[in-house]
């Protein structure tokens, strides 16, 4: 179950002909599919697409209706070689992933399809996570759709545009039988709008028709000879078409004003934040209404050389707003040109940034170098003066960073608490970490982690370190990761060259990173998956001999057993499971339960923790050891003292780490665990009546002779 | 084409951390907007947020009578552009000091904050008090923003059992900065049909809170006349009035605390320990011209030796945690309902060597040292134990425990306490003449040592390895600062690598 539901947005997929669709865009970007006739549809969750996937999960049954067979695919590697089926057949489909890291692990199949060549459209939806809120290395897609040579489109970041470009894609792509690239930036992905829909079509042609009548066209195989046919199709044949597609049916958009001396080449994807530039500096207006020619590229791969050399003829220069390096673009128009003999001057990154997000604000400080050196055109900048730099010093000063961190009650949480204490005891170990929630571990308070390769790679990662040593390394590694490909790169790796070293696999029953989201090994049942399929008999099957799984809450077991992995006689590959439920989704799932079983009037026990604050002396030794956003700090209610003291807020889920790690780690007697009864039976009562008299009774006995002896209330 | 260049969006960025419901009063803003003849855009980073991170929602507004005469649609942005936000609103006081930081707020801007803090990690994790300081946020935040609301949102919202976001939505509506009425506002969350009466009550709530803005606290008037309560035993009374006559009134808050301490620690004897040793200090203050300097060395000893005094050990932990008080704490900690039965486990690691600490010095000394007694009782004491204090047993075994104060001043500990307590007392007398900026560094040394087990230990340490460079610069110039960089590094870094390596440099100096 996946950690959010759109069962009531996908009903909206069923609009037909004439309606309003109102919403975000991922949801908009299914409905384009949808009204496309796709067969099939594929991907990997990973931001910002995860949406995606969980939309098209919730849509199963309206997909299935219209004849369309969805793919929760093994890894973008899966979801790519899933296009095979459009080589031989007119069958439409889609696949979707994180970009770049999904198109890294996708580009064999990918590389191959596009040799081969499409006759049913294909359509390849990237969710580009680049710039604010990214979580991985800054590289462009457009290297991919260069290299394998695919086309790729940039829509204009609003609804209408984005569905237009979704089933343009699928049109370019039979008409050049190639397999086209539809890049999303993060915030277009989660932008609420809307547009006009059509009537949903199911597949002209179905897979079970392919299945029972298979072709074959030994043309379309990528192997000697074939191969090399490929290679002049694609410059010969597929790229001409592609360029005639686009310019018939205009893909790419003029906007702003007819002539001009200069004017301005911007990815469609770009346009938004360059129009609102163009507004704060007076030289548009909010509508796009603008006097400077400004050409939109919604596709960035291929260039449509004539375009190009039409707008850039009669004009001085031209400004490229191309976000990302290398400037792939810009390079390419530059090239363009000379091959033309037009002397229109290029600029580009030697105006803009070449590293980071274009912001409006990043494009407006570009705009304003370029007309510094073409005059003609005044700018004058509407924005408000930034603050004095006394302020901002100061600000920086004292705002501190927010690093992400795990959940409350994450059971990932004790696994890194174990593995710090253990180090305390057989000193420090390096540690290869993995993709997931887990990676969390290399940030305050654990920071625990000396590299990340990639997903699944986190074993991999240190397969180098295989010679006789002192102390071992740790891998650390997911779930999620174990099966995207950490089962063959890490764990098979491993055996086959008989490293000695440990491997931690964290668990918690989904691809929880992503949004929660099953996976073979998720103990929930699952009705259109096979789950239930532990991680602990594939390894066996791999031929692990030393393995244990362990309860991740028990920290002193967890201690035990990664002291133990760590310095056995024992040779070979080492594994230790750290199991226990995501607490997001275990929480989603037992929450309302909880609160129904208390409305119903039924005896519900919940467990949670507090610190005494009295006892507490304020050294945090416990929020270094365990990080829970619910385990906080409030002021010191003895005056003497200065040092805040530790407060576990009302977020607890009763989860005992806190409670653990005292123990572990020997801290303090501050914490507590308070069960709360709701709704209590009559043994409960009458057991709490006697008790109370009597621990009341010794308490009053305690407080008359206190009452002599304190100074609380005393005032002057 | 004509340009409509007066036509403009109202911009609107959410500044909000995860479970503070940036997204839900996106939605409200979106909804009341789209109800009332505007076209909304909305666009947020999901995920980030919720796993503790921070995250920007940016809403933009359009008029649809603008858009029907343009006959054109907007081109709308997707992230918020430095120096042109129409409103912040960010929902924690360092998120008010991050969207300012951000240039998100200028004169045009209203910006409303929340003046609560969530702290972050690196504010929660330090040993010593990380947490930043808010003053200069909110003196920026009201010389930049053109207007200005900010209140604890977030105790507003609790004493009206509402979320924080119906808070910041009622904040906004009092705020006029967008064109719709309260009661707009209010049918916005009717009409959204979840916990509505709540979310009502946190708007109203909301907008008398910003209305009735800007009360100064009140401050307390200064009499030198001790009022004590009746019941207080006489001799103590006594006490207090002596000590009362000795001090100096900047001190006299700590003094009283102080003193309160020490014989809720022990007893009343302790306590006149207590005050025996602050006429002590005071007057070796006033022989060191301490009245020039607000008398801060006696201020830092009533603080720090009354901490030193009531030290931390099995006997005041097990009293603790059977008071009456206490019980009424931990029931309104985790939130109980009236007459909820609520069971409490305390989790405690005692060790063998606490229990011979307080023992009679002579006997604890020999069974600590003991191997044998070390072998037997070990299995007794290698693992937590969960004591439940709401139960009988676990309460009269803790009960018990907390009587036996009698036994203290015979114990192992409170002997080694004392020798401790002396040297320290000592030098720093003995530095108040010469220096007494690093006399008063010394006094606080006091407040490293924290905790159980250990951390005890660990902080200990550090205390007495800095104890032993005083020595070494005293008479130097910058003597305090060294300390107080010492003493810093300790607090800041509980591995104690900084504080190892600046010593040693210290000692390779001396």
């Amino acid at each position: 179950m996946a950690e959010r539901s759109f069962a009531k947005e996908v009903e909206d997929l069923k609009i037909g002909k004439g309606v309003t669709f109102h919403g975000e865009g991922i949801l908009a970007v299914t409905k384009a599919l949808l009204e496309s006739g796709i067969a099939y549809v594929g991907g990997y969750q990973g931001a910002p697409i995860s949406h995606l996937m969980d939309v098209l999960a919730d849509a199963d049954p309206i997909l299935s209706e219209l004849g369309i067979h969805f793919e929760a695919s093994a890894s973008e590697a899966s979801a790519a070689a899933m296009l095979a089926a459009s080589v031989n057949y007119p069958l439409r489909g889609a696949v979707t992933w994180k970009s770049t890291v999904g198109t890294n692990v996708a580009s064999d199949a990918l590389a191959s399809v596009a040799s081969s060549g499409v006759v049913g459209g294909t359509l390849i939806i990237v969710g580009e996570d680049y710039g604010e809120g990214s979580s991985i290395m800054q590289e462009r897609s457009h290297a991919f759709a260069m290299k394998s040579q695919m086309w790729l489109l940039d829509p204009r970041p609003n609804l209408p545009s984005i569905v237009r470009m979704v089933k343009a894609g699928f049109d370019l792509s039979e008409a050049s039988n190639t397999p086209v690239m539809l890049e999303l930036r993060i915030r277009a992905c989660h932008m609420h709008g809307s547009f006009v829909a059509e009537d949903n079509k199911a597949p002209p042609f179905g897979l079970h028709e392919a299945m029972e009548n298979p072709r074959r066209d030994y043309d379309r195989v990528v192997l000697p000879p074939s191969n090399f046919l490929h290679e002049h199709e694609k410059v010969e044949k597929r790229w001409p078409a592609a360029v005639d597609f686009i310019k018939r049916n205009r893909l790419n958009e003029f906007l702003g004003g007819a002539t001009g001396d200069v004017g301005l080449i911007v990815q469609g994807g770009m346009y938004n934040a360059l129009n609102r530039a163009m507004v704060l500096l007076g030289l548009a207006d909010e509508y796009g209404n603008s006097e400077i020619p400004i050409y939109c590229l919604n596709v960035t791969y291929p260039l449509i050389d004539d375009e190009l050399a039409g707008f850039c003829a009669d004009k001085k220069a031209v400004l490229v707003i191309e976000e990302g390096q290398p400037e792939y673009l810009e390079q390419n128009i530059a090239s363009i040109l000379s091959r033309r003999r037009l002397a229109t001057r290029i600029h580009g990154k030697d105006v803009l940034p070449r590293a980071g997000e274009y912001t409006s604000k990043t494009i407006l400080g570009g705009l304003k170098a370029f007309f510094a050196e073409y005059p003609d055109i005044g700018v004058d900048d509407r924005t408000d003066a930034p603050m004095a730099d006394t302020a901002l010093v100061a600000l920086k000063d004292t705002v501190p960073g927010r690093p992400v961190g795990l959940c409350t009650g994450c059971p990932e949480r004790p696994v890194f608490t174990a593995l710090k204490l253990v180090q305390r005891k057989i000193g420090p170990v390096h540690v290869s970490c993995d993709i997931g929630c887990h990676l969390f571990s290399i940030l305050p308070p654990f920071n625990i982690g000396n590299t990340t390769m990639g997903y699944g790679l986190g074993w991999a990662g240190a397969s180098a370190f295989n010679v006789e040593a002192k102390q071992r390394t740790v891998a650390i590694m997911g779930d999620g990761g174990f099966w995207h490909n950490g089962l063959t790169s890490g764990v098979g790796n491993a055996v086959f060259n008989k490293n000695d070293n440990v491997l931690v696999i964290i668990d918690n029953g989904y691809s929880a990173a992503t949004g929660g989201q099953d996976i073979l090994s998720s103990r929930a049942t699952n009705s259109s998956r096979s789950t239930n399929n532990p991680i602990s008999k594939a390894i066996a099957g791999l031929g692990v001999k030393w393995q244990r799984t362990v309860e991740t809450y028990d920290i002193g077991q967890m201690m035990r057993t990664m002291t133990e992995a760590m310095t056995t006689r024992e040779k070979g590959p080492k594994i230790i499971i750290a199991q226990n439920e995501c607490m997001l989704n275990r929480q989603r799932r037992e929450k309302p339960i909880r609160n129904r079983m208390i409305a119903d009037g039924k005896r519900v026990v919940r467990a949670r923790f507090g610190v005494d604050a009295e006892t507490c002396v304020g050294d945090h030794g416990c929020i270094r050891l365990s990080g829970c956003p619910s385990l906080t700090i409030r002021d010191n209610p003895d005056p003497l003292r200065e040092d805040p003291v530790a407060y576990v807020n009302n977020d607890c889920v009763g989860c005992g780490v806190c409670g653990e790690v005292t123990h572990a780690a020997v801290l303090c007697p501050s914490f507590y665990r308070a069960e709360l009864i709701y709704n209590a039976n009559a043994w409960d009562r009458f057991a709490a009546t006697v008790r109370g008299a009597i621990i009341s009774f010794l308490q009053r006995l305690v407080d008359r002779r206190r009452a002599r002896f304190t100074l609380e209330g005393a005032s002057r | 084409m004509t340009r409509r260049m007066a036509d403009r969006p109202i911009k609107i960025a959410i500044i909000a951390m995860g479970g503070q419901g940036g997204g839900v009063l996106s939605k409200w803003i979106i909804d009341l907007a789209e109800q009332h003849g505007f076209v909304a855009q909305y666009t947020s980073v999901p995920g980030v947020a919720q796993r503790t991170g921070t995250t920007v929602y940016y809403v933009e507004l359009f008029p649809e009578a603008l858009i029907e005469q343009a006959g054109k649609q907007p081109v709308m942005n997707l992230t918020p552009v430095e120096g042109d936000v129409d409103i912040v609103i960010a929902s924690e006081m360092m998120e008010v000091g991050r969207a300012l930081m951000r240039g998100f707020a200028t004169g045009k801007t209203t910006l409303i904050g929340s003046s609560h803090r969530e702290y972050a990690i690196i504010e929660k994790q330090e040993p010593g008090d990380g947490r930043r300081p808010t003053a200069e946020i909110d003196r920026i935040a009201r010389e930049t923003a053109g207007r200005y609301i900010c209140y604890d949102m977030d105790s507003v919202a609790r004493e009206n059992g509402a979320v924080i976001s119906s808070v910041l939505f009622g904040a906004l509506c009092a705020s006029a900065a967008l064109p719709f009425s309260r009661e707009q506002f209010e049918e916005t969350i009717r009409k959204s049909g979840k916990a509505v009466a709540l979310n009502l009550a946190g708007l109203d709530a909301g907008i008398a809170a910003a209305g009735g803005m800007a009360e100064p606290l009140p401050t307390v008037a200064s009499t030198s006349a001790l009022a004590l309560p009746d019941h207080i035993d006489p001799e103590l009374a006594a006490l207090a009035n002596d000590l009362r006559a000795i001090m100096p009134d900047s001190a006299i808050d700590l003094a009283m605390a102080g003193l309160g301490k020490v014989v809720d620690f022990q007893d009343i004897a302790y306590g006149r320990e207590y005050v025996e040793r602050l006429r002590q200090v005071r007057e070796a203050d006033r022989a060191a011209g301490g009245q020039e300097k607000g008398w801060a060395l006696t201020a830092a000893m009533a603080r720090y030796l009354a901490l030193a005094m009531a030290y931390e050990d099995v006997l005041r932990v097990a009293d603790i945690k059977t008071r009456s008080g206490r019980f009424e704490t931990f029931r309104a900690d985790v939130k109980a309902d009236e007459g909820q039965i609520v069971h409490i486990r305390e989790f405690m690691h005692p060790r063998w060597q606490e229990i011979c600490e307080i023992l009679p010095a002579g006997i604890g000394r020999s069974m600590l040292e003991s191997r044998g007694w070390n072998r037997l009782t070990a299995p007794l004491f290698n693992k937590g134990r969960r004591i439940p204090t709401t139960s009988l047993w676990g309460f009269s075994l803790l009960f018990l425990l907390g009587r036996m104060r009698w036994m203290r001043r015979g114990s192992l500990r409170f002997a080694t306490e004392q020798a401790r307590i002396g040297q320290w007392f000592d030098m720093v007398l003995a530095l108040a003449g010469d220096d007494y900026s690093l006399a008063i560094e010394v006094a606080g040394l006091q407040r490293l040592i924290k905790g159980y087990g250990d951390t005890h230990a660990r902080s200990l340490a550090s205390f007495e390895r800095i104890s032993r460079a005083v020595p070494m610069v005293a008479g130097t110039e910058n003597a305090a600062a060294l300390i107080r960089k010492l003493k810093s590094a300790a607090l800041t870094d509980d591995e104690g690598v900084s504080l190892n390596e600046q010593i040693t440099q210290l000692e390779i100096a001396a």
